[in-house]
Protein backbone atom coordinates (compact mmCIF):
# COMPACT_ATOMS: atom_id res chain seq x y z
CA UNK A 1 0.00 0.00 0.00
CA UNK A 2 1.77 3.33 -1.13
CA UNK A 3 1.92 6.47 1.15
CA UNK A 4 -0.84 8.56 -0.50
CA UNK A 5 -3.10 5.50 -0.28
CA UNK A 6 -2.57 5.23 3.47
CA UNK A 7 -2.84 9.19 4.22
CA UNK A 8 -6.68 9.25 2.52
CA UNK A 9 -7.61 5.76 4.46
CA UNK A 10 -6.09 7.45 7.72
CA UNK A 11 -8.06 10.81 6.91
CA UNK A 12 -11.09 9.03 6.09
CA UNK A 13 -10.99 6.75 9.16
CA UNK A 14 -10.29 9.72 11.61
CA UNK A 15 -13.24 11.92 10.02
CA UNK A 16 -15.50 9.26 10.34
CA UNK A 17 -15.10 8.47 13.77
CA UNK A 18 -14.96 12.01 14.60
CA UNK A 19 -18.18 12.55 13.05
CA UNK A 20 -19.55 9.94 15.02
CA UNK A 21 -18.35 10.59 18.51
CA UNK A 22 -19.34 14.26 17.70
CA UNK A 23 -22.99 13.19 16.67
CA UNK A 24 -22.89 10.54 19.61
CA UNK A 25 -22.59 13.59 21.79
CA UNK A 26 -25.27 15.82 20.21
CA UNK A 27 -27.80 13.07 20.69
CA UNK A 28 -26.80 12.09 24.01
CA UNK A 29 -26.48 8.46 22.92
CA UNK A 30 -29.81 8.02 21.82
CA UNK A 31 -30.28 6.50 18.25
CA UNK A 32 -33.38 5.49 18.82
CA UNK A 33 -34.92 8.90 17.94
CA UNK A 34 -33.98 7.85 14.10
CA UNK A 35 -36.13 4.54 14.05
CA UNK A 36 -39.28 5.96 13.28
CA UNK A 37 -38.17 8.94 11.08
CA UNK A 38 -38.79 7.07 7.95
CA UNK A 39 -42.09 6.73 8.85
CA UNK A 40 -42.45 9.68 9.86
CA UNK A 41 -41.13 11.52 7.15
CA UNK A 42 -43.48 9.29 4.84
CA UNK A 43 -46.43 10.48 6.49
CA UNK A 44 -45.68 13.58 6.17
CA UNK A 45 -44.96 13.43 2.66
CA UNK A 46 -48.16 11.31 1.86
CA UNK A 47 -50.73 13.31 3.80
CA UNK A 48 -49.13 16.50 4.73
CA UNK A 49 -46.99 17.62 1.51
CA UNK A 50 -47.93 15.60 -1.66
CA UNK A 51 -49.46 16.58 -4.10
CA UNK A 52 -48.52 20.50 -3.64
CA UNK A 53 -51.81 22.57 -4.00
CA UNK A 54 -50.79 23.75 -7.35
CA UNK A 55 -53.60 26.13 -7.37
CA UNK A 56 -51.19 28.43 -5.75
CA UNK A 57 -49.67 29.10 -9.32
CA UNK A 58 -53.39 30.14 -10.52
CA UNK A 59 -54.90 33.53 -10.53
CA UNK A 60 -55.96 35.07 -7.65
CA UNK A 61 -59.56 35.82 -6.75
CA UNK A 62 -58.64 38.84 -5.82
CA UNK A 63 -57.54 41.63 -6.75
CA UNK A 64 -58.63 40.70 -10.54
CA UNK A 65 -56.02 39.44 -13.23
CA UNK A 66 -55.59 41.92 -15.76
CA UNK A 67 -53.06 39.40 -17.80
CA UNK A 68 -54.94 36.60 -20.20
CA UNK A 69 -51.88 34.35 -18.58
CA UNK A 70 -53.28 33.51 -15.34
CA UNK A 71 -50.29 31.90 -13.48
CA UNK A 72 -48.83 35.88 -13.99
CA UNK A 73 -51.69 37.01 -11.09
CA UNK A 74 -50.35 34.00 -9.21
CA UNK A 75 -49.59 34.16 -5.27
CA UNK A 76 -46.16 32.15 -6.17
CA UNK A 77 -45.66 34.65 -9.00
CA UNK A 78 -46.05 37.63 -7.48
CA UNK A 79 -44.42 36.35 -4.30
CA UNK A 80 -41.23 34.89 -6.34
CA UNK A 81 -40.83 38.13 -8.61
CA UNK A 82 -40.78 40.54 -5.76
CA UNK A 83 -38.10 38.09 -4.05
CA UNK A 84 -35.90 37.95 -7.44
CA UNK A 85 -36.42 42.11 -7.35
CA UNK A 86 -35.04 41.73 -3.92
CA UNK A 87 -31.98 39.83 -4.23
CA UNK A 88 -30.93 41.48 -7.24
CA UNK A 89 -30.56 45.05 -5.96
CA UNK A 90 -29.50 43.43 -3.04
CA UNK A 91 -27.21 41.52 -4.54
CA UNK A 92 -25.97 44.46 -7.09
CA UNK A 93 -26.09 47.19 -4.15
CA UNK A 94 -23.78 44.80 -2.10
CA UNK A 95 -21.61 43.75 -4.23
CA UNK A 96 -20.50 47.55 -5.34
CA UNK A 97 -20.23 48.32 -1.77
CA UNK A 98 -18.21 44.91 -1.15
CA UNK A 99 -16.10 45.26 -4.06
CA UNK A 100 -14.94 48.98 -2.64
CA UNK A 101 -14.03 47.74 0.54
CA UNK A 102 -12.09 44.42 -0.37
CA UNK A 103 -9.18 45.53 -2.02
CA UNK A 104 -8.70 47.60 1.71
CA UNK A 105 -8.80 43.78 3.49
CA UNK A 106 -6.87 42.37 0.85
CA UNK A 107 -2.88 41.57 2.92
CA UNK A 108 -1.55 41.78 -0.17
CA UNK A 109 -2.61 45.05 -1.30
CA UNK A 110 -2.45 46.96 2.08
CA UNK A 111 -0.86 47.27 5.58
CA UNK A 112 -1.61 45.15 8.49
CA UNK A 113 -3.19 49.13 10.00
CA UNK A 114 -5.54 48.93 7.09
CA UNK A 115 -6.95 45.06 6.54
CA UNK A 116 -6.99 44.04 9.89
CA UNK A 117 -9.93 47.10 11.09
CA UNK A 118 -11.55 46.04 7.53
CA UNK A 119 -11.50 42.55 8.29
CA UNK A 120 -13.45 43.13 11.25
CA UNK A 121 -15.95 45.40 9.93
CA UNK A 122 -16.52 42.68 7.43
CA UNK A 123 -17.12 40.02 9.52
CA UNK A 124 -18.72 42.12 12.24
CA UNK A 125 -21.44 42.60 8.70
CA UNK A 126 -21.40 38.62 8.09
CA UNK A 127 -21.65 37.68 11.70
CA UNK A 128 -25.43 38.39 11.81
CA UNK A 129 -27.07 35.99 9.76
CA UNK A 130 -29.64 37.87 7.07
CA UNK A 131 -32.59 37.02 9.00
CA UNK A 132 -31.32 38.75 12.31
CA UNK A 133 -30.39 41.61 9.83
CA UNK A 134 -34.20 41.35 8.80
CA UNK A 135 -35.93 41.61 11.87
CA UNK A 136 -33.51 44.29 13.00
CA UNK A 137 -34.60 46.10 9.68
CA UNK A 138 -38.41 45.32 10.30
CA UNK A 139 -38.08 47.29 13.58
CA UNK A 140 -36.26 50.52 11.61
CA UNK A 141 -37.76 50.72 8.04
CA UNK A 142 -41.08 48.71 9.10
CA UNK A 143 -42.52 45.39 7.68
CA UNK A 144 -41.96 44.51 3.63
CA UNK A 145 -39.09 44.37 1.02
CA UNK A 146 -37.29 47.16 1.92
CA UNK A 147 -36.12 45.54 5.15
CA UNK A 148 -35.28 42.31 3.27
CA UNK A 149 -33.54 44.36 0.48
CA UNK A 150 -31.38 45.99 3.34
CA UNK A 151 -31.06 42.64 5.32
CA UNK A 152 -30.06 41.09 2.30
CA UNK A 153 -27.64 44.18 1.21
CA UNK A 154 -25.60 43.95 4.58
CA UNK A 155 -25.15 40.53 4.58
CA UNK A 156 -24.23 40.17 1.05
CA UNK A 157 -21.06 42.95 2.06
CA UNK A 158 -20.40 40.91 4.55
CA UNK A 159 -20.17 37.51 2.71
CA UNK A 160 -18.87 38.43 -0.73
CA UNK A 161 -16.42 40.96 1.10
CA UNK A 162 -14.95 37.84 2.50
CA UNK A 163 -14.94 35.91 -0.80
CA UNK A 164 -13.23 38.94 -2.62
CA UNK A 165 -10.56 39.76 -0.04
CA UNK A 166 -9.67 35.96 -0.64
CA UNK A 167 -9.64 36.12 -4.40
CA UNK A 168 -7.48 39.42 -4.47
CA UNK A 169 -4.98 37.42 -2.29
CA UNK A 170 -4.81 34.82 -4.60
CA UNK A 171 -3.82 36.96 -7.63
CA UNK A 172 -0.50 36.26 -8.98
CA UNK A 173 2.07 38.01 -7.90
CA UNK A 174 4.33 39.27 -10.81
CA UNK A 175 1.28 41.47 -12.42
CA UNK A 176 0.80 43.56 -9.21
CA UNK A 177 5.00 44.12 -9.09
CA UNK A 178 5.28 45.19 -12.36
CA UNK A 179 2.13 47.07 -11.70
CA UNK A 180 3.89 48.33 -8.63
CA UNK A 181 7.44 49.08 -10.07
CA UNK A 182 5.74 51.54 -12.71
CA UNK A 183 4.26 53.52 -9.87
CA UNK A 184 0.61 53.00 -10.41
CA UNK A 185 -1.48 54.46 -7.25
CA UNK A 186 -3.45 51.72 -5.04
CA UNK A 187 -6.84 52.44 -6.94
CA UNK A 188 -5.03 52.07 -10.17
CA UNK A 189 -3.86 48.53 -9.39
CA UNK A 190 -6.69 47.43 -8.07
CA UNK A 191 -9.16 48.55 -11.06
CA UNK A 192 -7.05 48.02 -13.56
CA UNK A 193 -4.42 44.73 -12.56
CA UNK A 194 -6.72 43.11 -9.60
CA UNK A 195 -10.25 43.36 -10.42
CA UNK A 196 -9.33 41.46 -13.82
CA UNK A 197 -6.90 39.52 -13.14
CA UNK A 198 -9.81 37.67 -10.87
CA UNK A 199 -12.70 39.06 -13.02
CA UNK A 200 -13.47 35.03 -13.54
CA UNK A 201 -14.08 34.43 -9.89
CA UNK A 202 -15.27 37.72 -9.23
CA UNK A 203 -18.24 37.41 -11.15
CA UNK A 204 -18.61 33.57 -10.14
CA UNK A 205 -19.28 34.44 -7.04
CA UNK A 206 -21.58 37.49 -8.21
CA UNK A 207 -23.92 34.81 -9.76
CA UNK A 208 -23.49 32.54 -6.74
CA UNK A 209 -24.82 35.41 -4.34
CA UNK A 210 -27.27 36.20 -6.33
CA UNK A 211 -28.85 32.81 -6.58
CA UNK A 212 -28.14 32.66 -2.64
CA UNK A 213 -30.44 35.84 -2.19
CA UNK A 214 -32.76 34.48 -4.01
CA UNK A 215 -33.08 31.25 -1.61
CA UNK A 216 -32.54 33.84 1.75
CA UNK A 217 -34.78 36.05 0.29
CA UNK A 218 -37.59 33.32 0.68
CA UNK A 219 -36.80 33.23 4.36
CA UNK A 220 -36.84 36.71 5.38
CA UNK A 221 -40.51 37.16 4.57
CA UNK A 222 -41.10 34.59 7.62
CA UNK A 223 -40.12 37.78 9.41
CA UNK A 224 -42.38 40.09 7.64
CA UNK A 225 -39.52 41.54 4.97
CA UNK A 226 -42.00 40.49 2.23
CA UNK A 227 -41.44 38.14 -1.40
CA UNK A 228 -42.52 34.53 -1.54
CA UNK A 229 -41.71 34.28 2.68
CA UNK A 230 -44.32 36.01 2.90
CA UNK A 231 -46.65 33.64 1.03
CA UNK A 232 -44.89 30.94 3.18
CA UNK A 233 -45.17 32.31 6.42
CA UNK A 234 -48.52 32.78 5.82
CA UNK A 235 -49.59 28.81 4.88
CA UNK A 236 -46.76 27.83 7.32
CA UNK A 237 -48.76 29.48 10.57
CA UNK A 238 -52.27 27.46 9.45
CA UNK A 239 -49.77 24.30 8.88
CA UNK A 240 -51.16 23.89 5.45
CA UNK A 241 -48.21 22.24 4.32
CA UNK A 242 -49.48 21.22 0.80
CA UNK A 243 -49.22 25.34 -0.20
CA UNK A 244 -46.14 25.56 1.10
CA UNK A 245 -44.65 22.87 -0.85
CA UNK A 246 -46.07 24.43 -4.05
CA UNK A 247 -43.75 27.68 -2.75
CA UNK A 248 -41.27 25.64 -2.32
CA UNK A 249 -41.69 23.38 -5.77
CA UNK A 250 -41.77 27.47 -7.31
CA UNK A 251 -38.30 28.45 -5.18
CA UNK A 252 -36.37 24.65 -6.42
CA UNK A 253 -37.65 25.67 -10.56
CA UNK A 254 -36.20 29.24 -9.80
CA UNK A 255 -33.08 28.30 -8.11
CA UNK A 256 -32.63 25.62 -10.32
CA UNK A 257 -32.61 28.20 -13.72
CA UNK A 258 -30.34 30.82 -12.31
CA UNK A 259 -27.79 28.24 -11.34
CA UNK A 260 -27.97 27.05 -15.53
CA UNK A 261 -28.01 30.70 -16.04
CA UNK A 262 -24.89 31.34 -14.16
CA UNK A 263 -23.21 28.47 -15.81
CA UNK A 264 -23.76 30.21 -19.10
CA UNK A 265 -22.50 33.11 -18.30
CA UNK A 266 -18.98 31.81 -16.33
CA UNK A 267 -18.46 29.76 -19.47
CA UNK A 268 -17.81 32.74 -21.29
CA UNK A 269 -15.03 34.09 -19.13
CA UNK A 270 -13.41 30.76 -18.03
CA UNK A 271 -9.68 29.99 -18.20
CA UNK A 272 -9.68 27.41 -21.06
CA UNK A 273 -13.04 28.07 -22.39
CA UNK A 274 -13.63 30.79 -24.65
CA UNK A 275 -16.16 28.83 -25.89
CA UNK A 276 -18.92 30.34 -26.66
CA UNK A 277 -22.17 28.28 -26.14
CA UNK A 278 -24.98 28.96 -28.89
CA UNK A 279 -27.26 27.01 -27.87
CA UNK A 280 -28.33 25.55 -24.68
CA UNK A 281 -27.83 22.15 -25.02
CA UNK A 282 -24.24 22.16 -24.54
CA UNK A 283 -24.55 23.77 -21.12
CA UNK A 284 -23.79 20.36 -18.80
CA UNK A 285 -20.97 20.21 -21.38
CA UNK A 286 -17.16 20.97 -19.85
CA UNK A 287 -16.07 23.72 -22.16
CA UNK A 288 -14.08 20.99 -24.10
CA UNK A 289 -16.66 18.69 -24.45
CA UNK A 290 -18.22 22.01 -25.57
CA UNK A 291 -16.41 22.82 -28.07
CA UNK A 292 -15.94 18.76 -29.55
CA UNK A 293 -19.86 19.00 -29.64
CA UNK A 294 -19.78 22.67 -31.93
CA UNK A 295 -16.91 21.31 -33.84
CA UNK A 296 -18.72 17.91 -34.63
CA UNK A 297 -21.96 19.90 -35.53
CA UNK A 298 -20.19 22.25 -38.09
CA UNK A 299 -18.19 19.18 -39.13
CA UNK A 300 -21.55 17.43 -40.19
CA UNK A 301 -22.81 21.04 -42.16
CA UNK B 1 25.45 62.98 -28.84
CA UNK B 2 24.35 64.06 -25.32
CA UNK B 3 26.91 63.08 -22.66
CA UNK B 4 25.27 61.02 -20.30
CA UNK B 5 24.15 61.43 -16.55
CA UNK B 6 23.86 59.19 -13.53
CA UNK B 7 20.78 57.72 -13.41
CA UNK B 8 20.84 54.89 -10.21
CA UNK B 9 23.56 54.32 -7.73
CA UNK B 10 23.90 51.73 -5.28
CA UNK B 11 26.11 51.78 -2.09
CA UNK B 12 27.03 48.98 -0.14
CA UNK B 13 24.09 47.00 -0.74
CA UNK B 14 23.05 43.98 0.25
CA UNK B 15 20.47 41.78 -0.84
CA UNK B 16 18.45 38.93 0.23
CA UNK B 17 15.36 37.71 2.01
CA UNK B 18 16.02 36.21 4.89
CA UNK B 19 19.83 35.36 4.16
CA UNK B 20 22.61 37.19 2.22
CA UNK B 21 22.28 36.50 -1.34
CA UNK B 22 24.48 39.29 -3.06
CA UNK B 23 26.76 41.62 -0.40
CA UNK B 24 28.86 44.65 -0.93
CA UNK B 25 27.07 46.30 -4.60
CA UNK B 26 28.26 49.18 -5.50
CA UNK B 27 27.23 50.55 -8.93
CA UNK B 28 26.53 53.41 -11.00
CA UNK B 29 24.37 53.62 -14.20
CA UNK B 30 24.55 56.34 -16.27
CA UNK B 31 21.91 57.36 -19.40
CA UNK B 32 23.07 54.61 -22.26
CA UNK B 33 24.05 51.49 -19.92
CA UNK B 34 22.92 48.57 -20.85
CA UNK B 35 23.91 46.13 -18.11
CA UNK B 36 23.82 42.53 -18.29
CA UNK B 37 23.68 40.51 -15.05
CA UNK B 38 24.69 36.95 -15.20
CA UNK B 39 25.36 33.99 -12.81
CA UNK B 40 23.28 30.65 -12.43
CA UNK B 41 19.80 30.23 -10.93
CA UNK B 42 19.19 31.11 -7.47
CA UNK B 43 21.96 33.11 -7.47
CA UNK B 44 20.00 36.58 -6.65
CA UNK B 45 19.44 38.14 -10.16
CA UNK B 46 15.79 38.42 -10.13
CA UNK B 47 15.91 39.49 -6.24
CA UNK B 48 18.40 42.43 -7.54
CA UNK B 49 15.99 43.51 -9.95
CA UNK B 50 13.41 43.24 -7.48
CA UNK B 51 15.10 45.06 -5.09
CA UNK B 52 16.16 48.33 -7.28
CA UNK B 53 12.79 48.11 -8.85
CA UNK B 54 11.83 49.17 -5.28
CA UNK B 55 9.60 45.85 -4.29
CA UNK B 56 11.70 44.30 -2.29
CA UNK B 57 13.33 45.91 0.94
CA UNK B 58 17.33 45.90 0.88
CA UNK B 59 19.05 44.08 4.03
CA UNK B 60 21.70 46.72 4.08
CA UNK B 61 22.97 49.79 1.86
CA UNK B 62 21.28 52.58 -0.21
CA UNK B 63 19.82 53.07 -3.33
CA UNK B 64 19.87 56.42 -5.38
CA UNK B 65 17.28 56.02 -8.39
CA UNK B 66 17.03 59.67 -10.24
CA UNK B 67 14.16 57.98 -12.38
CA UNK B 68 10.96 59.52 -10.89
CA UNK B 69 8.60 57.22 -8.89
CA UNK B 70 5.63 57.43 -11.09
CA UNK B 71 6.90 55.66 -14.51
CA UNK B 72 10.41 56.26 -14.24
CA UNK B 73 11.23 52.56 -13.58
CA UNK B 74 9.61 49.90 -16.22
CA UNK B 75 10.25 46.09 -14.81
CA UNK B 76 9.60 42.95 -17.15
CA UNK B 77 9.37 40.56 -14.71
CA UNK B 78 10.25 37.03 -15.95
CA UNK B 79 6.65 35.97 -15.68
CA UNK B 80 6.30 38.85 -17.49
CA UNK B 81 3.32 40.18 -15.28
CA UNK B 82 0.74 40.27 -17.78
CA UNK B 83 -3.33 40.76 -16.61
CA UNK B 84 -4.03 37.73 -18.80
CA UNK B 85 -8.20 38.25 -18.66
CA UNK B 86 -7.67 41.73 -20.16
CA UNK B 87 -6.72 42.92 -23.83
CA UNK B 88 -3.23 43.83 -25.34
CA UNK B 89 -4.61 47.31 -25.47
CA UNK B 90 -5.06 47.22 -21.65
CA UNK B 91 -1.87 46.11 -20.42
CA UNK B 92 0.41 48.28 -22.92
CA UNK B 93 -1.63 50.71 -21.62
CA UNK B 94 -0.70 50.65 -18.09
CA UNK B 95 2.67 51.56 -18.85
CA UNK B 96 1.48 54.37 -21.06
CA UNK B 97 -1.31 55.38 -17.68
CA UNK B 98 2.17 55.69 -15.54
CA UNK B 99 3.92 57.23 -17.93
CA UNK B 100 2.18 60.16 -18.82
CA UNK B 101 1.11 62.78 -16.66
CA UNK B 102 -2.66 64.01 -15.95
CA UNK B 103 -2.29 67.04 -14.43
CA UNK B 104 -0.11 68.23 -16.60
CA UNK B 105 -2.77 68.17 -19.75
CA UNK B 106 -5.63 66.57 -18.27
CA UNK B 107 -7.92 67.28 -21.84
CA UNK B 108 -5.14 65.22 -24.14
CA UNK B 109 -4.31 62.94 -21.52
CA UNK B 110 -6.38 59.97 -22.63
CA UNK B 111 -5.04 60.53 -26.46
CA UNK B 112 -1.65 61.04 -25.38
CA UNK B 113 -2.04 57.52 -23.48
CA UNK B 114 -3.31 55.95 -26.80
CA UNK B 115 -0.63 57.24 -28.90
CA UNK B 116 2.07 55.58 -26.54
CA UNK B 117 -0.20 52.25 -27.05
CA UNK B 118 -0.37 52.51 -30.62
CA UNK B 119 3.10 53.14 -31.15
CA UNK B 120 4.27 50.62 -28.90
CA UNK B 121 1.96 48.30 -30.33
CA UNK B 122 2.72 48.63 -34.04
CA UNK B 123 6.30 48.92 -32.76
CA UNK B 124 6.06 45.32 -31.94
CA UNK B 125 4.19 44.18 -34.43
CA UNK B 126 1.07 43.31 -32.83
CA UNK B 127 -1.32 45.82 -33.80
CA UNK B 128 -3.67 42.98 -35.48
CA UNK B 129 -3.98 41.60 -31.58
CA UNK B 130 -4.93 45.22 -30.13
CA UNK B 131 -8.50 43.69 -28.86
CA UNK B 132 -7.17 40.03 -28.08
CA UNK B 133 -7.12 39.18 -24.57
CA UNK B 134 -3.87 38.17 -23.88
CA UNK B 135 -4.38 34.91 -22.74
CA UNK B 136 -4.71 33.73 -26.37
CA UNK B 137 -1.27 34.87 -27.53
CA UNK B 138 1.68 32.70 -27.82
CA UNK B 139 4.70 32.58 -25.48
CA UNK B 140 6.52 35.21 -27.70
CA UNK B 141 3.78 37.60 -28.60
CA UNK B 142 2.89 37.97 -24.49
CA UNK B 143 6.46 38.98 -23.97
CA UNK B 144 6.22 41.28 -26.63
CA UNK B 145 3.36 42.96 -25.06
CA UNK B 146 5.21 43.17 -22.05
CA UNK B 147 7.83 44.60 -23.92
CA UNK B 148 5.53 47.10 -25.49
CA UNK B 149 4.13 48.18 -22.16
CA UNK B 150 7.85 49.36 -20.79
CA UNK B 151 8.25 50.81 -24.17
CA UNK B 152 4.81 53.10 -23.51
CA UNK B 153 6.26 53.81 -20.11
CA UNK B 154 9.11 55.29 -21.56
CA UNK B 155 11.31 54.85 -18.19
CA UNK B 156 14.50 56.59 -17.54
CA UNK B 157 15.23 52.91 -16.25
CA UNK B 158 14.41 49.44 -17.61
CA UNK B 159 14.44 45.91 -15.77
CA UNK B 160 14.29 43.61 -17.37
CA UNK B 161 14.18 39.92 -16.12
CA UNK B 162 15.04 37.16 -18.95
CA UNK B 163 12.55 39.39 -21.25
CA UNK B 164 14.47 37.18 -24.22
CA UNK B 165 13.92 33.73 -22.94
CA UNK B 166 11.52 31.36 -25.00
CA UNK B 167 11.77 33.88 -27.47
CA UNK B 168 12.90 32.69 -31.56
CA UNK B 169 15.24 34.73 -33.25
CA UNK B 170 12.37 37.11 -34.89
CA UNK B 171 10.71 37.68 -32.04
CA UNK B 172 14.50 38.63 -30.51
CA UNK B 173 15.34 41.00 -33.01
CA UNK B 174 11.92 42.96 -32.83
CA UNK B 175 12.01 42.67 -29.25
CA UNK B 176 16.21 44.10 -29.27
CA UNK B 177 15.72 46.21 -32.25
CA UNK B 178 12.53 48.13 -30.39
CA UNK B 179 14.42 48.16 -26.90
CA UNK B 180 17.53 49.47 -28.45
CA UNK B 181 15.83 52.40 -30.91
CA UNK B 182 13.89 53.69 -27.48
CA UNK B 183 17.15 53.84 -25.25
CA UNK B 184 18.80 55.50 -28.69
CA UNK B 185 15.84 58.40 -28.52
CA UNK B 186 15.41 58.85 -24.96
CA UNK B 187 17.99 59.15 -22.02
CA UNK B 188 17.47 56.10 -20.03
CA UNK B 189 19.55 53.15 -19.40
CA UNK B 190 18.26 49.27 -18.86
CA UNK B 191 19.41 46.02 -16.13
CA UNK B 192 18.86 42.94 -17.88
CA UNK B 193 18.93 39.54 -15.72
CA UNK B 194 20.44 37.11 -18.46
CA UNK B 195 21.41 33.29 -18.21
CA UNK B 196 22.90 33.18 -21.86
CA UNK B 197 26.64 34.56 -21.41
CA UNK B 198 27.14 35.12 -24.89
CA UNK B 199 24.06 37.38 -25.79
CA UNK B 200 24.03 38.99 -22.53
CA UNK B 201 27.87 40.57 -23.67
CA UNK B 202 25.76 41.00 -27.62
CA UNK B 203 23.89 43.64 -26.51
CA UNK B 204 25.09 44.62 -22.95
CA UNK B 205 27.91 47.60 -22.98
CA UNK B 206 28.95 46.41 -19.40
CA UNK B 207 28.63 42.86 -17.68
CA UNK B 208 28.47 41.85 -13.99
CA UNK B 209 28.33 38.20 -12.88
CA UNK B 210 27.48 36.95 -9.39
CA UNK B 211 30.27 35.20 -8.09
CA UNK B 212 30.36 33.87 -4.37
CA UNK B 213 27.68 36.54 -3.75
CA UNK B 214 29.09 39.58 -5.28
CA UNK B 215 28.61 41.19 -8.11
CA UNK B 216 32.11 41.59 -10.52
CA UNK B 217 32.42 43.54 -13.74
CA UNK B 218 33.48 42.30 -17.23
CA UNK B 219 33.70 44.83 -20.37
CA UNK B 220 31.98 42.35 -22.66
CA UNK B 221 34.65 43.54 -25.40
CA UNK B 222 37.33 41.59 -24.11
CA UNK B 223 34.99 38.48 -23.41
CA UNK B 224 35.88 35.21 -24.60
CA UNK B 225 33.83 31.77 -25.26
CA UNK B 226 34.24 28.11 -25.65
CA UNK B 227 32.10 26.46 -28.32
CA UNK B 228 28.89 26.09 -25.47
CA UNK B 229 28.88 30.00 -24.97
CA UNK B 230 30.01 29.65 -21.82
CA UNK B 231 32.54 31.84 -20.20
CA UNK B 232 36.30 31.36 -20.30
Amino acid sequence: MNRALKKIIFTTVTLSVLCYIFLNDLLQGDWSVLSASWDNLETFWNESLWPPEWSMLEARKYPECGSSIGFFCSKAYIGMLETLKMAFVATIIGFTIAIFLSPFAAKNLTSAWVYIPMRIILAATRSLPSIIWAIIFVVIVGLGPLAGVLAMTFYTVGYLGKLQYEEMEGVQNSPLEAARAMGLSHPEIVANVVIPESSNNLLSQLLFMFEYNVRHGSILGLVGAGGIGFYLQFYLNFLMYKHVMAFIVVILVVVIIIDLMSMYIRSFVTEDGDVKRPSWSTIFLSPNQAKKYHHGKSEEE
Amino acid sequence: MSSSELILSVENLTVGYNEELISKINLEINTGDVIAVVGPSGIGKTTLLRTIAGLVKPISGDIFCKAPKRGGIGYIPQKLGLVRHTSVYHNVDLGARSGSRFFSEPKTWFKRRSERVTTAVERMGLSDKMNEPVRRLSGGQQRRVATARTLAQRPKLILADEFLSELDEDNISIVLDAVKEYMAASESAMIIVEHNIQRATEISTRLLQIKNGELVEYNPSEMKFDLDGGLI
